[in-house]
């Protein structure tokens, strides 16, 4: 009864509504006989579409518009949504890890390629001893991340890991998010699979008889 | 909301609980609901009396009984039958995930109780190799003393290589003798036997070949081959008797059996022993302490006095009346007016059961006690339980034909000292697996044959390997299961076909028991002989509690404390003070150890640790000793 005000909100992704620019491609009937596909071939040969192509890359040319990528000095900017090598988050409150050793990553990891240790802290608190992912059995399916609680681990841009052996190991450290970087206010989040939409909070419900 | 009520106006201030740590055991007030089931196991069942409830509403704790840190065995049964998780293990909190560890139901390998557990393992860290994380039991019905709880890491890690076992089985083909302990399962104890014909060695076990001996001469009174007695009898018991034990660390399965019998029927508990024992303290009704040595005269005056109205055979008759009293009494120390008060206080007793322990067993005149015991027995009607001194003592003393020990050239050592060592323990010529790491079947001071399984793998050869080399052929080790020895009572039946559980009614239907066997009752009792006298420094081979043999001083959690205990007087008769390095030489044996002087013991017997080192089974366990400080 006190619901009526909250609205589901779900990111409309039903393009032919959205884009009426979008058009349905006229394509001819395609020749059966012998006659019309040699009238086909002919029509190909003789139009001059090879010159066609070839304006464009010397209009290109001449207008110095290179589209490259120097690989290795440039790169193209990599979708938000991309699942190369992970990340491990920190909390923006407090600039704690976020993981709290709940181990569920290990459990569905199809490749079994995570390994997790923890034991309980001075603070008689669970923390994680060992973590490493072996990104030579990792298919990067993306299901750490998904499963996270915490939104902990996720996927990052980082897909050059290239490595002179089969077994690569990532540990704990490696993975997360430097304190300088959190100090900056830089930390990127995740906002693939699993990861908070951008209006969570009107969508939240408060318990009921919320201390 | 459904209830119109929207909000509440009071509030309980939350308080801060602090999280308390009492070494094996981590307790977590904020989550206790004051249930008090572990306040009752401690008690009741196990009786350490360890812990009590701190009223005071709101806040009430369980705290340690009369002092700040927790005094205990740590058996760890409290931890058991918390409901909600507020004791626990410290050394497996946050370690892994319940969900995560399978479940391996076995049988503990650490004393001849032989109680139920589940091994929970999981792989561990990067490597990925299986580890046990803990170990749990059905504690509505059975219990599990600390050793089995937190010693379960006494795995065999080293591999052996192909190399090591082709000397191995060189080594059995010049043996003029296999020397083994009773660390075995009953499979293995067979394939020795099949080994010592076909190869025409001598075997050697002296803990179970003296356990044998006794049994078989309380056979030739008694007339049957198993005593008669078990775990659930004398819990059910109303009148004990221990003599010849220091039952609470010897065998803690009979000491809770003890407590249980003591709490719920108010059992009367005689405990027959040179020493106090402070964990039986609260058990115990009446102490009847006797000199070192006189174990004789003592079981002969505890005959006479349960038997003395009973129509007994004329030479029986006979022999009770040819003793000389005055020189038992006098001798033993223990007067006529003890006696009598036992009496008494068993009138009304209905079921009484006689455990006796491992000093009688190692006696010197162990045969004339066994028969002595199994006269009270046959006449009277205690039943009588003989706790062995390890884990398969009994099954061994059924399966092998056994030869004294002696001194000769090439004797291979199976899990015990040899010229060539196969053993599951560290500094072996050849490693095979511990007790955890394969499957086999133990027989229990209930006569019970049970089933271990395998907890971990281990990679390597395993006796039955080195038996299949030297020409027995049998793929695996368990296929002996049905094959073990029939004219000793075990049963044909296949390993496979053993179950292990105790049904929801708390029945225990793990294995099977092992058959009753008719003996001829031929046995004479012989006359008493001079009862010996122990002068000086006397020690006592004893382990302290959570400690048994050199696999739970290989686990990590249970503390390995290898200190010489005393009391002050044994300090001034040795001529040493608390913290002093020894040397300990008795017998051929020299050790050193650290003194230390421990309040709750009395009298100039001082406790010796056997855990750490390796001890001949075939002495008394009292011992003479020459005590000397270095520095």
């Amino acid at each position: 009864m006190h619901n009526e005000h909250v609205q589901e909100h779900f990111n409309n992704r039903n393009v032919t509504e959205i884009d009426s620019n979008y058009y349905m491609v006229d394509i001819a009937p395609y020749p059966t006989d012998g006659w019309g596909k040699f009238k086909r071939v002919l029509k190909r040969a003789l139009r001059g579409e090879l010159f066609v192509g070839l304006w464009v890359v010397l209009r290109e040319m001449i207008r110095f518009d290179i589209h490259t990528v120097k690989y290795p000095e440039e790169k193209m900017p990599i979708g938000p949504r991309y699942r190369a090598v992970h990340e491990m988050k920190r909390l923006w409150e407090s600039d704690t890890e976020r993981c709290i050793g709940c181990g569920l990553c290990e459990k569905i990891c199809i490749s079994n390629c995570i390994r997790i240790d923890t034991k309980l802290d001075e603070n008689s608190r669970k923390e994680v001893s060992e973590y490493s992912i072996n990104l030579g059995r990792c298919i990067f399916c993306g299901y750490c991340a998904e499963v996270c609680p915490e939104l902990a681990i996720t996927h990052g841009g980082e897909y050059e890991n290239a490595s002179d052996q089969r077994e690569h190991f990532l540990t704990f450290g490696d993975m997360l998010t430097p304190l300088d970087q959190m100090k900056a206010g830089t930390q990127v989040e995740f906002e693939g699979f699993g990861a908070i939409t951008p209006h969570e909070d009107e969508r939240v419900k408060k318990t009921p008889l919320a201390y | 909301m459904e209830f119109s009520v929207e909000r509440q106006n009071f509030s309980a201030r939350d308080q801060h609980r602090e999280i308390k740590h009492w070494g094996l055991i981590d307790y977590e007030p904020s989550l206790c609901i004051m249930c008090e089931k572990c306040v009752h196991v401690c008690n009741e069942v196990i009786g350490d009396d360890a812990i009590e409830v701190k009223f005071g509403g709101y806040s009430s704790t369980i705290i340690p009984k009369n002092s700040e840190m927790l005094d205990c065995t740590f058996c760890g049964e409290c931890i058991a039958v918390c409901p909600v998780g507020a004791l626990t293990s410290s050394g497996f909190r946050y370690r892994a995930n319940a969900w995560e560890l399978s479940r391996i139901p076995s049988t503990c390998a650490h004393c001849s109780a032989g109680c139920p557990l589940e091994y929970e393992t999981r792989h561990s860290s990067i490597n990925g190799a299986d580890e046990i994380f803990r170990v749990k039991n059905n504690f509505e019905f059975s219990s599990l003393c600390g050793a089995g709880r937190f010693g379960f890491d006494f795995n065999n890690r080293t591999k052996s290589n192909e190399s090591a076992f082709n000397k191995a089985v060189e080594a059995l083909k010049n043996a003029k003798a296999i020397r083994f302990s009773s660390m075995i399962t009953n499979e293995e104890a067979h394939i020795l036997q099949i080994l010592k014909e076909k190869l025409g060695v001598k075997l050697f076990n002296e803990d179970a070949r003296l356990f044998g001996e006794f049994m078989k001469s309380y056979s030739s009174v008694s007339g049957k081959l198993h005593h008669s007695g078990s775990l659930d009898a004398i819990k059910q018991s109303d009148a004990v008797i221990v003599i010849g034990s220091r039952i609470a660390t010897d065998n803690p399965g009979v000491r809770y059996a003890l407590t249980t019998a003591s709490k719920h029927n108010g059992a009367k508990i005689v405990y027959a022993h040179p020493m106090e024992d402070a964990l039986m303290q609260n058990v115990m009704t009446q102490m009847m302490k006797y000199e070192v040595g006189t174990e004789e005269g003592v079981m002969a005056l505890l005959a006479h006095e349960i038997l003395k109205d009973v129509d007994l055979d004329e030479s029986e008759r006979a022999f009770f009346d040819e003793l000389d009293f005055g020189y038992l009494c006098a001798e033993t120390n223990i007067g006529e007016e003890e006696l009598s008060f036992m009496s008494k206080s068993f009138t009304r007793a209905k079921k009484r059961t006689l455990i006796i322990g491992n000093d009688l067993i190692a006696h010197e005149r162990a045969l004339n006690i066994a028969k002595l015991a199994a006269l009270i027995e046959k006449y009277s009607d205690f039943s009588f339980v003989v706790v062995p001194r390890d884990v398969n003592t009994l099954g061994v003393s059924l399966i092998n034909t056994l030869n004294p020990d002696e001194k000769i050239e090439n004797i291979v050592g199976y899990n015990a000292q040899g010229d060539f060592v196969i053993s599951s323990l560290e500094g072996a010529d050849l490693s095979v697996p511990a007790l955890n790491q394969q499957e086999g079947t133990f027989v229990n001071i209930d006569n019970r044959v049970l089933p271990a399984n395998v907890a971990l793998d281990y990679e390597g050869y395993t006796l039955n390997d080195i038996a299949q080399a030297l020409g027995i052929h049998k793929k695996e080790t368990f296929e002996y299961t049905q094959e073990l020895n029939k004219k000793a009572g075990f049963k044909a039946v296949a390993f496979d076909n053993l179950e292990n559980f105790l049904s929801p009614m708390g029945e225990d239907d793990r294995g099977y028991l092992l058959d009753e066997v008719a003996c001829e009752a031929n046995g004479v009792l012989e006359e008493i002989d001079d009862l010996p006298e122990f002068n000086g420094t006397i020690i006592y081979q004893c382990d302290p509690v959570l400690q048994f043999n050199n696999y739970t001083s290989k686990a990590k959690q249970l503390p390995s404390e290898n200190f010489l205990r005393g009391s002050a007087q044994f300090s001034v008769a040795a001529r040493i003070s608390d913290g002093d390095m020894v040397e300990i030489s008795f017998g051929a044996t020299k050790i050193q150890r650290k003194f230390k002087l421990d309040d709750e013991l009395k009298g100039t017997v001082a406790l010796n640790p056997t855990f750490d080192i390796s001890v001949d089974a075939s002495r008394y366990r009292f011992e003479k000793s020459k005590i000397v400080r270095v520095m």
